[in-house]
């Protein structure tokens, strides 16, 4: 390099100390991008206001429209109740995802973007603290929807531990959804339209799934939609540890949905957030 | 620091043969530029004409599609991580989030170019107070003014004190003051060494600040040189010409009236006298194209573009002196000047430099 000696010449006096190559760099960067969105919720609290009402709201109108329905065949009463919050949590998730990627689309926009896109910083941590601030957001939602379904007579025969799972599965499942929901809107880039083409699938999505309907009942076209659908997956195993069955063949149904999920659109978001006009 | 190398004069940015099209729509054609260390570099041209384009491609943002580039020694294209840890970018929009403090937003910006915490902290409050922000930056950047949003801005690309700092039409839409404020900055940030490459539209910034200009016009460079230069290249002179106000008496008095009148401008007892029509009747008298001889603004300014004529040479301004004195033209002020860069571009690109 005939004009490298210049360089670190003209980066040396006055030059702030820069820390060297970094390895970790990956996880401090996306720690400083999560640390960025949930300053500005604390900073702006009104902004955690429908984050929280919408899964209360969703519980509520869910339970009082469908919760006194038998789940046919001599069910016990309030079985339906049971079947049914497992899938609210989910339907919750997946409502809650678009936001992450009109997040990613809002900023992706701004100058805020080239300003990250001209720094030595770690290209994926974008995307990445981005979910790290929303998987906060996704814990509380499922924490609180679990808390007052409890009071409403939902009940986890697992125990804290169950509890902490299905708020786990909650996170991971969301997360893996936001995923989705960045590389669609970063790919469709215009806020308008990402808007309704992120929501409306997130929708029926729940409905083609056994998040309200066990899969035998739904109508037949439906059924292998249903079979084939991370929402189903992900009902299936907060309902297997909530009454305390084997758990693995679910969990490992949902842990490939949600591997498939993160990295084949997350290599797309990332690659997308990065390439600019 | 840069500047004084035993390599003769290192250059900052160092491109050749850049070209970017956008879809159909050519960019960049071709562009060959050199910003020599601890200068400051003026991309100068109307809307579209491919400055933000390069500037961006500069910063590492936006790919070439054809050429090399290379920043402080090192290529975009190849080592960008490299480029990014030496440079500071101020773009067109504010690279900062409204919904934290300009400190906040100083110390993110800080930290993800790799500062570690405590020293972020300390540069933020230094930069802060380098831009006369430090007793707003604890406050929302959502409360601040454009001209606030554009000084915090550039304090950020200054966290890690890059020695190349790129700013896209940093002063666009800023008023008189913040744009005074701005440049206070960054002619400091010169008398210490930082090199920079910057795009305006506003030709007296470049006149007074820029080492060297290059001016773009459709994705090519169609001049380079320093502002004296490019001046230069105009090669006539300009007469500037005021008039005087008829109706004040005396120095109307010794001009024949009726001159004036075949001329086509009002009579000297009118209180206003039609600048565009001394205009006209000037180029014609002195053979210039109409384009040469222009009223400005205020109505009562002339200036004449002349074509021949050199340096110092003061035959102009006398047959200036005696075409006017023939129309009977009062005249409160005749002088004798180097062309302006606007009037260079205008010269160079063949039309005002407002129009996109």
């Amino acid at each position: 390099m005939t004009a490298a000696g210049t360089a670190p010449a003209g980066a040396g006096a006055g030059h702030a100390a820069v820390l060297p190559h970094l390895r970790y760099r990956l996880v401090r960067d996306t720690g400083l991008i999560a640390g960025r969105y949930l300053r500005v919720l604390r900073r702006n609290p009104g902004r955690l206001i429908y984050p929280l009402l919408q899964p209360l709201v969703l519980l509520t109108l869910f339970l009082s429209v469908f919760g006194n329905l038998a789940a046919g065949r001599n069910a016990a009463p309030g079985a339906y109740r049971e079947f049914l919050v497992p899938g609210i949590i989910i339907q919750n998730a997946a409502l809650t995802a678009p936001t992450t990627g009109l997040a990613m689309l809002r900023d992706a926009g701004s100058g805020l973007a080239d300003r990250f896109r001209s720094l030595p910083m770690s290209r994926p941590a974008v995307l990445l603290g981005r979910l790290g601030g929303d998987a906060v957001i996704y814990a509380v939602q499922a924490a609180l929807l679990l808390g007052v379904a409890t009071v409403l007579g939902f009940t986890v025969r697992t125990g804290l531990a169950g509890a902490a799972g299905i708020v786990n599965i909650a996170v991971a499942f969301g997360l893996a959804i936001s995923v989705l929901s960045a590389w669609l809107a970063l790919l469709i880039n215009d806020a308008e339209t990402a808007e309704r083409v992120l929501f409306f699938p997130a929708i029926a999505i729940a409905f083609v799934s056994s998040a309200f309907a066990p899969v035998a009942d739904l109508a037949g076209w439906m059924r292998p939609v249903a079979r084939f659908n991370p929402v189903s997956a992900a009902a299936d195993l907060i309902r297997t540890l909530a009454a305390g069955g084997p758990a693995a063949r679910p969990f490992w149904l949902l842990a490939c949905w949600i591997a498939v999920l993160v990295a084949v659109p997350g290599v797309l978001a990332v690659r997308r957030w990065q390439a600019s006009p | 620091m840069l500047n004084s190398s035993a390599a003769g004069s290192p250059l900052a940015v160092d491109a050749s043969g850049v070209a970017k099209s956008f879809g159909s729509v050519t960019a960049l054609s071709g562009i060959d530029l050199a910003v020599p260390a601890g200068t400051l570099a003026a991309l100068l041209g109307p809307n579209g004409a491919g400055k933000t384009t390069l500037v961006r491609i500069v910063a590492t943002l936006t790919r070439p599609d054809r050429g090399r580039v290379r920043v402080l020694g090192f290529d975009v294209a190849a080592q960008p991580g490299e480029v990014r840890r030496r440079i500071g970018l101020t773009g067109q929009f504010a690279g900062l989030d409204d919904a934290l403090s300009g400190t906040e937003n100083l110390v993110l910006i800080g930290r993800l170019a790799g500062l570690r915490r405590r020293e972020a902290r300390a540069r933020a409050s230094q930069v802060a107070e380098l831009v006369a922000m430090a007793s707003a930056a604890g406050r929302s950047v959502r409360t601040y003014s454009g001209g606030m949003r554009r000084r915090l801005d550039l304090a950020a690309s200054l966290m890690t004190s890059p020695p190349l700092l790129v700013l896209d039409e940093p002063t666009t839409g800023l008023d008189p003051a913040s744009r005074q404020q701005l440049w206070q900055a960054l002619a400091g940030l010169r008398a210490a060494g930082t090199t920079m490459l910057l795009t305006t539209q506003y030709l007296e910034e470049a006149d007074r600040f820029a080492d060297q200009v290059h001016v773009l016009d459709r994705g090519a460079i169609i001049a380079s040189g320093t502002p004296a230069q490019l001046k230069s290249l105009v090669g006539g002179q300009v007469v500037e010409i005021a008039l005087a106000d008829p109706g004040a008496g005396q120095s109307a008095a010794g001009y024949p009236a009726a001159n004036c009148l075949a001329a086509g401008y009002p009579a000297p007892d009118g209180l206003a006298l039609d600048a565009e029509a001394v205009a006209r009747a000037l180029a014609g008298r002195l053979d210039l194209p109409p384009g040469s001889v222009r009223a400005e603004s205020s109505a009562r300014r002339l200036t004449v573009l002349t074509r021949t004529g050199t340096d110092g040479d003061a035959g102009v301004l006398l047959d200036v002196a005696a075409a006017l004195r023939a129309d009977g033209v009062p005249v409160a002020d005749l002088a004798l000047r180097q062309p302006s860069l606007d009037e260079a571009f205008l010269a160079l690109t063949g039309r005002p430099e407002v129009a996109a």
